[in-house]
């Protein structure tokens, strides 16, 4: 999985493409989001537009980390998640926990 | 008919389209995942049909890798594909552990295991499969797609 960071003013945009499911792509964003936490970044857009599948694995990720920053005053809003991602986050019940947008910059500014 | 069907993958009419054996790894079972895809591809699958099995055989072989083999990579998982004339699809993976109670697994539906960072896998493998069956203690599970 490719992930690419960007720092905004308002938020940090996290871009992912590939799969997310156990192993490297799980690991990866979690360190993502780790580091993103350990610097004091809890506002964070997670682009999903190139993302065709998220497993249990990478959905478990998405809910802990969801928590662990509104903890801090945080959030973390989702851009385009595909129509088979919305499909599997709503089957398992936590399509209702995130904010989605249809762009990063929308994404961002909900946070202003 | 799925009741024909229902008779198990020895079923003559089901042809071997797959039928791999992996270290018990996420990157190993990464790589079945990719190739189970492939063969649907190949098999003229359609693409929601083939979302939906592709995320369900991760979430068989994620199960099998982690509490059928204990993440020792030194154990093997087995994943099988078959199919028969009508395009319908059955997924058998078997792994080599102590096996579990599918009938005990949390519904992660519930309001308290929302925030839980595990526990969805075998829910959402019977939401995105047409039919599920465990044998031998939980070691394999027989997955089909109509």
């Amino acid at each position: 999985m490719d992930i690419n960071v960007r720092k905004r003013s308002q938020a940090q945009v996290i871009q992912l493409r590939g799969p997310l499911r156990m192993g490297a792509a799980v690991d990866s964003l979690r360190q993502t989001f780790e580091e993103s936490l350990a610097n004091g970044d809890n506002r964070l857009v997670l682009n999903l537009a190139e993302v065709a599948m998220i497993d249990s694995s990478g959905i478990g990720l998405l809910v802990r980390f969801l928590a662990s920053t509104r903890q801090r005053g945080g959030n973390i809003k989702l851009v385009q998640p595909s129509k088979f991602a919305v499909q599997t986050l709503r089957l398992v019940g936590v399509l209702n926990l995130f904010e989605i947008f249809d762009d990063d910059d929308a994404a961002a500014e909900s946070f202003a | 008919m799925p009741g024909e069907f229902r008779d198990g993958p020895e079923n003559a009419a089901l042809s071997e389209r797959f039928d791999l054996s992996v270290s018990a790894t996420s990157d190993a079972i990464a790589t079945v995942g990719d190739a189970i895809s492939e063969t649907l591809l190949q098999l003229e699958v359609p693409e929601q049909k083939r979302l939906e099995i592709a995320l369900a055989v991760q979430e068989a072989l994620a199960n099998a890798v982690v509490h059928g083999c204990g993440n020792d990579p030194s154990k093997q998982v087995r994943c099988r594909l078959k199919s028969d004339p009508q395009g319908r699809i059955v997924i058998i993976v078997t792994d080599p552990g102590p096996g579990f109670r599918p009938d005990l697994v949390a519904d992660p539906q519930q309001r308290e295991n929302q925030y839980a960072d595990h526990g969805r896998g075998v829910y959402l493998i019977r939401q995105l499969m047409d039919e599920v069956h465990f044998e031998h203690s939980g070691r394999e599970i027989m997955m089909w797609k109509y």
